[in-house]
């Protein structure tokens, strides 16, 4: 579905991305492990068009995305739910999920069983959907972002670290919607530091380190690789 | 009494005028980061434009206002593309000399063609008055117009998708090109609106005053005063903040000189940036 073929990356002078080569196939959850810093941030705004790669392709279904801008890439089918949420802070929540499907309003029925189908995964959302999205607690901004995300109606959902800064009860919460999301057909890669929660709900992984993939494999080889439990299970 | 009555009259009218610079102003404000300084400019064009097509080509001047604001959306659109985008990414220093490069030359280039002040005829040469209180008709259509035209900017805004968009560019530059949102193509229509928002005050009042070269430069300082004291990029604080900067004018006009008019819209920006910064309104973090 998503491929990565040999993708380098520069934020001013720095290369942060360095010949990074990944798959994500259809229906998978797949992990991206790396420390802060690790590059995994600015992989994903390459994936969505909000960094130009300096080498290398992306392609989704079969179709070149290195060159295409951020709308255009979420008119395909991939939705990013950044790293510090990127709301619209002095926006209602009904507002900023409307936003979520500014892509589609053309479909005003799939709009609606969309909004329908977010309060079902987040119900706290549907209490709170007349509140400025500035006014929310910390999990519930996270989960106000993943659900505009997914108001897009993406194939393929980024995810960049949706369980940072968030108290473990809440984390617990969010990693099993996400693993529903993914059942419920939406393709899913997953960016976190923590691997053993973020492991258990998914498919394959990779680890990134310094803007290179250092391994890769499936969710139990990587669970039980010892330098994986050093760095990022902290077990 | 009916002298207040008078001045609180002329002060909503100043004011009428500055909200719909000011409002063009934080919109821009809002959504690019930038201070359009030239912004006072577009209104002089508006002025020129409704002085053309009335007096020289006779067109009605209803019909002339909105053709103005057409051309001067138009024109916003312009200067967006090819003055302020291609400096998206550089230093603020530089998207100042741009703006302040193009006052100059629209300044001379308006001067070159015609250097003495023009004037355009009142569309309902009336004044009313009532219990010692009078009121030129067109005072009180610059009053009318501009509140319909706020009133439709914030049902734009507030009520439809593109209005929203443009709040949620402002709120966050990246979020909102992450849901899909064309940020170049928001940035553009805040500028075609607002520009046609200068091109409405700017043929509203053009039957009260001279139509000159400079007519935008020290309007452009008062809405940049508004835009401080209401709090940068706030429509609110725009809204609330111009009818407060008119009144305080026609006031001091009225009880303390007139000479010093221009005066006190300074005073108030060094007292509220001395005082309270972050203006009356909360506006962008």
């Amino acid at each position: 579905m998503l491929e990565m073929r040999d993708v380098y990356c520069s934020i001013g002078k720095h290369e942060v991305i360095s010949g990074v080569s990944l798959r994500v196939e259809e229906g998978e959850l797949v992990t991206l492990l790396g420390a802060n810093g690790a590059g995994k941030s600015t992989l994903f705004k390459t994936i969505s068009g909000l960094i130009k790669p300096t080498r290398g392709t992306i392609t989704f279904r079969g179709e070149d995305i290195s060159r295409s801008r951020p709308d255009q890439i979420v008119r395909m089918g991939i939705s990013l739910c950044p790293e510090g949420r990127k709301l619209f802070p002095r926006l209602s929540v009904r507002k900023n999920l409307m936003m979520g499907a500014y892509t589609r309003h053309r479909d005003r029925e799939q709009v609606a069983s969309a909004l329908r189908e977010v309060f079902e995964l987040f119900p706290i959302l549907e209490e709170r959907s007349e509140q400025d999205a500035g006014t929310l607690s910390g999990g519930e901004q996270q989960m106000l972002a993943i659900a505009r995300a997914l108001m897009a109606g993406p194939r393929l959902l980024l995810l960049d670290e949706p369980s940072l800064g968030l108290a473990p009860l809440v984390v617990t919460r969010i990693m099993e919607t996400i693993a529903d999301i993914n059942r419920r057909g939406v393709t899913v890669f997953l960016s976190e530091q923590n691997a053993g929660m973020a492991l258990s709900i998914s498919t394959r992984g990779y680890v990134v380190e310094n803007g290179r993939i250092v391994l890769e494999g499936s969710a139990e080889e990587l669970a039980g690789n010892e330098e994986v439990k050093k760095a990022y299970i902290g077990a | 009494m009916t002298f207040f009555i008078n001045q609180l009259i002329i002060g909503i009218q100043l004011g009428s005028q500055y909200v719909m610079v000011a409002l063009g102003l934080t919109l821009i404000f809002g959504i690019l980061d930038i201070s359009h300084f030239a912004h006072g400019h577009m209104y002089m064009l508006g002025a020129y434009l409704l002085y053309i097509l009335m007096e020289l080509a006779g067109v009605n001047y209803w019909l002339a206002l909105p053709l103005c604001m057409v051309a001067l959306a138009l024109g916003g659109v312009v200067v967006e593309r090819l003055v302020y985008r291609p400096l998206r990414d550089q230093p603020h220093i530089n998207t100042f000399i741009a703006a302040i490069g193009l006052i100059l030359f629209l300044e001379t280039m308006v001067r070159a063609i015609q250097p003495k002040a023009l004037s355009v005829s009142k569309p309902i040469d009336k004044v009313f008055s009532a219990g010692g209180v009078s009121m030129e008709a067109q005072r009180l259509i610059v009053i009318v117009g501009a509140a319909l035209l706020v009133i439709a900017l914030h049902l734009f805004i507030k009520r439809t998708r593109l209005g929203t968009a443009i709040e949620a560019v402002a709120q966050d530059r990246e979020g909102a090109a992450l849901v899909g949102i064309n940020v170049n193509r928001i940035s553009l229509l805040t500028f075609a609106i607002a520009t046609a928002l200068a091109a409405a005050a700017a043929v509203l009042m053009a039957p009260l005053a001279f139509i000159a070269p400079e007519m935008g430069s020290v309007l452009i300082l008062k809405a940049f005063v508004i835009v401080v004291l209401g709090g940068l990029g706030s429509m609110q604080g725009a809204i609330v903040g111009g009818y407060l900067l008119g009144i305080l004018e026609a006031m001091a006009i009225a009880y303390l000189s007139s000479t010093y008019k221009d005066v006190f819209a300074f005073a108030v920006l060094i007292l509220i940036l001395a005082v309270r910064p972050t203006g009356l309104f909360r506006g962008r973090e």
